[in-house]
């Protein structure tokens, strides 16, 4: 199954170069001289910290062989969705396998900090995409934040604590550290609470997860930050409340025994009014 | 009151060095002094808390591939459990690194996890929960470096221990079966 998300194509360079190493394939075949793609094993599934795509460069270059036998291609095309790359931008996972230390060259250690910084930027984004919107893979919810951070939940709570504490008039810094403690103890009881009914969720990916679902709440609190009007806010909270809900829901349930699927969501569920009963009260 | 004194030597990476050492300085300083200038609890968290964060990006992802050659992440593998894997240069790198960068690295790490000990020791004495707070995550931050880095050094010199006992155990065998083979 590891090679399922192996074979998803991750840009659209990917597409092209299958697509050039078919056409290759079939001049070499037309010219008749048989070539041979190195078979290479598939590069480690992961980039350590920007777990990332990899970026496609350079494909290994076809050698020709002197056979008469025409080896057949099709075998070869679907290994080469990840071909193994010289170790590109930022840190790359390779070296590791060949044993010569990182394969890293010292070029890339130093020039792309920013190709690190997009890296976990564009991680962000897509953790996000997956936890709060609609896709495909919410009816595998372990799969979906396979590459969970802890970035995006925390700058998200550390502007929902901003926004509520901009909004209070009085009392402003008890504001911010009540919100920021409640959300940050509030993830790890929660995760503590999943793990203690038995259910199967790592410590970290379920803090990202309800890190991330705090999205809903940080734009309904923006808004609410703007409009005064009380109706206005309970709509407004409300609305956002049901999509941090939803957004959690997948993966909370499926973590636990069906039977305790309520004992693990009701907290989650109870932890978010509390955030939109902060939001709606402050004046 | 501080007995070691840094070297003044060369530095094989001074602007990694520079800011490895910069963002851990700036959230201390910036937290001992920002009572002069400002009186808002919340920026003071903000500002901290960011510097602190920005330091474990910098110490985790850069400055320590590139002082020490250690590296350290989490993986969730296809069945679903979590793998903290540790990657370290092999030995030839190692040796060619650079002692001076690794000694600031490492002491660096140490000392302000120490001095945000202390921090913390002041305002729990003060009886300030806010100030704990920030105290509290920036500690988070810097002992979860310590521990990672630590571990893979750890991992670094089991390996090499591993590979040189194999590295001699094959000599050996080769050398033996040589021997027999010329005799």
């Amino acid at each position: 199954m590891s090679h399922v998300s192996d074979t998803i194509p991750l840009h659209a360079s990917s597409q092209s170069d299958i697509d050039e190493i078919e056409n290759l394939i079939n001049t070499s075949i037309q010219s008749s001289s048989s070539t041979v793609l190195p078979a290479r094993p598939p590069s480690p599934p992961r980039i350590p910290v920007s777990a990332s795509p990899f970026i496609q460069s350079n494909l290994p270059p076809l050698q020709p062989k002197p056979q008469s036998t025409i080896q057949k291609p099709p075998s070869i095309v679907p290994s080469a969705p990840l071909p193994p790359l010289p170790p590109s931008s930022g840190n790359s996972a390779g070296g590791s396998i060949s044993g010569t230390g990182f394969g890293s060259p010292p070029n890339t250690l130093t020039e792309p900090v920013w190709d690190t910084v997009k890296r976990d930027l564009s991680r962000i984004v897509s953790n996000l995409k997956l936890v709060v919107f609609p896709n495909p893979y919410r009816e595998d919810p372990g799969k979906a934040l396979r590459d969970w951070d802890l970035w995006g939940p925390f700058f998200f709570i550390v502007f929902l604590g901003l926004a509520l504490s901009w909004s209070a008039s009085v009392k402003k810094s008890e504001v911010f550290a009540v919100a920021f403690a409640l959300l940050a103890a509030g993830a790890i009881i929660l995760t503590l609470n999943v793990l203690l009914l038995g259910g199967h969720i790592i410590f970290f990916q379920s803090l990202s997860l309800l890190g991330y679902c705090l999205f809903p709440l940080v734009i309904g609190a923006l808004v609410c930050m703007l409009k005064d009007n009380v109706i206005i806010k309970v709509i407004v909270v409300s609305v956002a409340l049901a999509w941090s809900s939803w957004a959690a829901y997948p993966f909370m349930s499926s973590a636990v025994n069906p039977r305790r699927k309520a004992l693990a969501l009701y907290p989650v569920f109870l932890m978010y009014v509390s955030v939109g009963f902060l939001i709606i009260a402050i004046d | 009151m501080d007995p070691i004194q840094p070297p003044v030597e060369n530095y094989a990476n001074p602007k990694t060095c520079f800011f490895h050492v910069l963002f851990k300085a700036g959230a201390l300083a910036f937290y001992i002094l920002s009572t002069l200038f400002f009186n808002s609890f919340v920026i003071i968290f903000v500002v901290t808390v960011l510097l602190a964060a920005l330091d474990f990006w910098v110490v985790k992802n850069v400055s320590g591939r590139i002082l020490v050659g250690l590296r350290w992440w989490n993986e969730i593998n296809d069945l679903g459990e979590s793998v903290w894997k540790f990657e370290s240069l092999d030995q030839e790198s190692l040796a060619r690194m650079n002692k001076k960068d690794s000694w600031l690295f490492w002491w660096t790490l140490y000392l302000a996890a120490a001095a945000w000990i202390v921090l913390g020791i002041f305002s729990l004495i003060r009886i300030e929960p806010d100030y704990c707070l920030i105290v509290g995550v920036c500690l988070t931050l810097g002992i979860a470096n310590i521990v990672g880095f630590t571990k893979c050094r750890k991992d670094a010199k089991k390996q090499f221990q591993q590979f040189a006992t194999q590295t001699i155990a094959s000599r050996v065998s080769s050398t033996i079966q040589s021997a027999f083979s010329v005799v």
